[in-house]
């Protein structure tokens, strides 16, 4: 799995617009939105190598803070000139509201790939890297609010152990959420997505990456990943309550959310 | 060990009290042995866990099943009546949530067990109120019961009825018209109905058996038409103690009093419906209007 990635890891984000036609946007889109973090959350994005999911989190947490300040300016109609100022240097000097983001991969690669994709993209704050396996996290316990994994748990080779990890650091009340392909119910939908991935997915990994078994390897561990409901069943064994999933496209992908009570 | 003090019979209970929305409050009183039993569970994960064996969900024990969902349901209403005091500032938000579960010690990221719009928080209180004014009413008429209060004439007792509900709204005054909003949407409004029925339901049953010619849905309907339209007045009542607020109450309920004397009571019931629905109206618009002068 190393090698795949240390492969991938530079045409990564390129493989994943031209494979999923660019909707794996719109799926971290919907992640992004389930979760709907306030300012002040810790999130931990587990694989989350080229920083997809953490880049997203600081935009919506820092536009949810904006609104938090420029509704309680509103709140308040005789201000002086001084509070005025006072919000604005707020906003300024605490734009994310504490909220903070842990990207963590195994792969130094996908990590290198992803910390400078964040320097061209602008984002400094709030970002932290770390290189760490999802079946033992460096992290100590009950210290995150949420923790993600993004496309990334079908390569874990132990999945109990990585989903015995995320509850390990998640605080009590913290969230799991897990973004994944899944099996798809629906029969025409389903042969149409075999063509698809057997037939044009490892070209389009060849032609573009120049790596077809890797390729090829990603389309078959899809096809061997738990279901739907034998992961939520999996989950439920880690400890996690109120675990329920979202099928996103009928089934291709589907978001698993569990809660640490 | 500890979990197997846990009778059928609680289990029962649990699944019972599920089933009826607005009386899930009065699960409360047994909540402090199972608060304690949850939180010594969250304590000894691991102890737990040996004792019942490995996978306990496999095994799926009723005992311990309908445990962690009474747990969750217990952890839910904790939380939400928590995000109340968080409303005046945040509104019926999943803002309020998150920080009522910070109060509870949780993490902000447990807000995401409910529906980012709030509507669980305003059903949970208006069921929390609702649950209030039953008891309130129970005390009443055990104190007329037990000769130590007059019988109210029913039109005092609608009165007051409503009036005791409809001030258990105005700490949250501000943001309530927000509430009635969200109550208003497609996927709230059996919910929402439900409960609002089942209170209506409950103050005629304590009214009793007055010399009315009221038909039970007649009755219903009218009081239905009163309490809204008061509930509207209210929100836009700049009085001192919401006195026109009252005032318009009293006229209201005399009105219905003398309707029922009228032959045509079923005519005028919907005459009365239809002024009520108007008057919400203007009502809704006038507070449309002022807020956007605001």
């Amino acid at each position: 799995v190393y090698r795949v990635f240390e492969n991938v890891a530079e045409k990564y984000d390129v493989m994943n617009d031209s494979m999923s036609l660019g909707i794996h946007r719109v799926w971290k889109d919907i992640l992004m939105h389930k979760m709907n973090p306030t300012p002040g959350t810790l999130l931990v994005d587990v694989a989350g190598g080229t920083g997809d999911i953490a880049f997203r989190f600081i935009n919506y947490v820092r536009s949810v803070r904006e609104r938090q300040l420029q509704q309680k300016l509103r709140h308040h109609q005789n201000l002086s000139w001084q509070e005025i100022s006072k919000s604005y240097e707020e906003e300024k000097s605490n734009p994310l509201g504490d909220s903070q983001v842990v990207v963590c991969d195994i792969n130094k690669e996908m990590l290198k790939a992803g910390k400078q994709r964040a320097q061209h993209l602008g984002y400094s704050e709030g970002l932290s890297w770390v290189l760490g396996n999802a079946e033992e996290l460096p992290f100590d316990d009950n210290k995150f609010d949420v923790y993600t994994i993004a496309f990334g748990i079908r390569n874990v080779t132990r999945i109990d152990l990585a989903l015995q990890e995320a509850y390990r650091v998640l605080k009590p009340g913290g969230r799991f959420l897990c973004l994944e392909f899944s099996h798809v119910s629906n029969p025409l939908l389903s042969r149409l997505y075999d063509l698809y991935s057997f037939q044009v997915i490892p070209v389009l990994g060849e032609v573009i990456a120049g790596d077809w078994k890797s390729y090829q390897y990603l389309v078959e561990s899809i096809r061997r990943f738990p279901p739907q409901e034998e992961l939520k069943a999996m989950i439920e064994d880690a400890g996690f309550l109120k675990v329920d999933y979202q099928n996103l496209n009928s089934g291709i992908v589907a978001i698993h959310s569990g809660f640490k009570l | 060990l500890k979990c197997q003090l846990y009778t059928p019979q609680q289990c029962l209970h649990a699944s019972a009290a599920l089933r009826r929305a607005s009386e899930e409050q009065r699960k409360e009183p047994p909540t402090p042995s199972s608060q304690q039993q949850f939180d010594t569970q969250q304590a000894d994960p691991h102890p737990e866990q040996e004792a019942w064996g490995p996978q306990p969900s496999y095994t799926g024990q009723d005992g311990q099943e309908s445990e962690d969902y009474e747990s969750e349901e217990q952890l839910q209403h904790r939380i939400l009546t928590a995000a109340l005091e968080f409303v005046p500032e945040h509104g019926w938000t999943a803002e309020a949530i998150a920080e009522g579960a910070k109060t509870l010690g949780l993490s902000a990221a447990a807000a995401g067990m409910f529906h980012s719009d709030g509507s669980e928080l305003i059903l949970h209180f208006v069921s929390q109120c609702n649950t209030k004014l039953s008891d309130l009413l129970e005390q009443e008429q055990k104190q007329v019961q037990l000769g130590e209060a007059e019988k109210k004439p029913t039109d005092q007792f609608l009165r007051d009825a409503v009036e005791a509900r409809l001030r258990m709204v105005i700490p949250y005054i501000e943001k309530w018209p927000q509430a009635v909003s969200v109550l208003l949407l497609p996927h709230n409004i059996p919910s929402s109905l439900n409960l609002l029925t089942s209170m209506i339901d409950d103050i005629w049953h304590y009214a009793g058996d007055q010399s009315t010619d009221f038909n039970w849905y007649t009755r219903r309907a009218v009081l239905t038409g009163i309490y809204n339209t008061t509930e509207l007045v209210m929100m836009q009542d700049t009085s001192p103690d919401f006195e026109d607020t009252w005032r318009f109450l009293e006229n209201r309920v005399a009105d219905a009093m003398n309707m029922s004397s009228a032959a045509q009571q079923v005519q005028s019931t919907g005459k009365a419906l239809a002024q009520g629905l108007m008057g919400a109206a203007v009502t809704v618009s006038n507070a449309e209007a002022s807020r956007a002068a605001r």
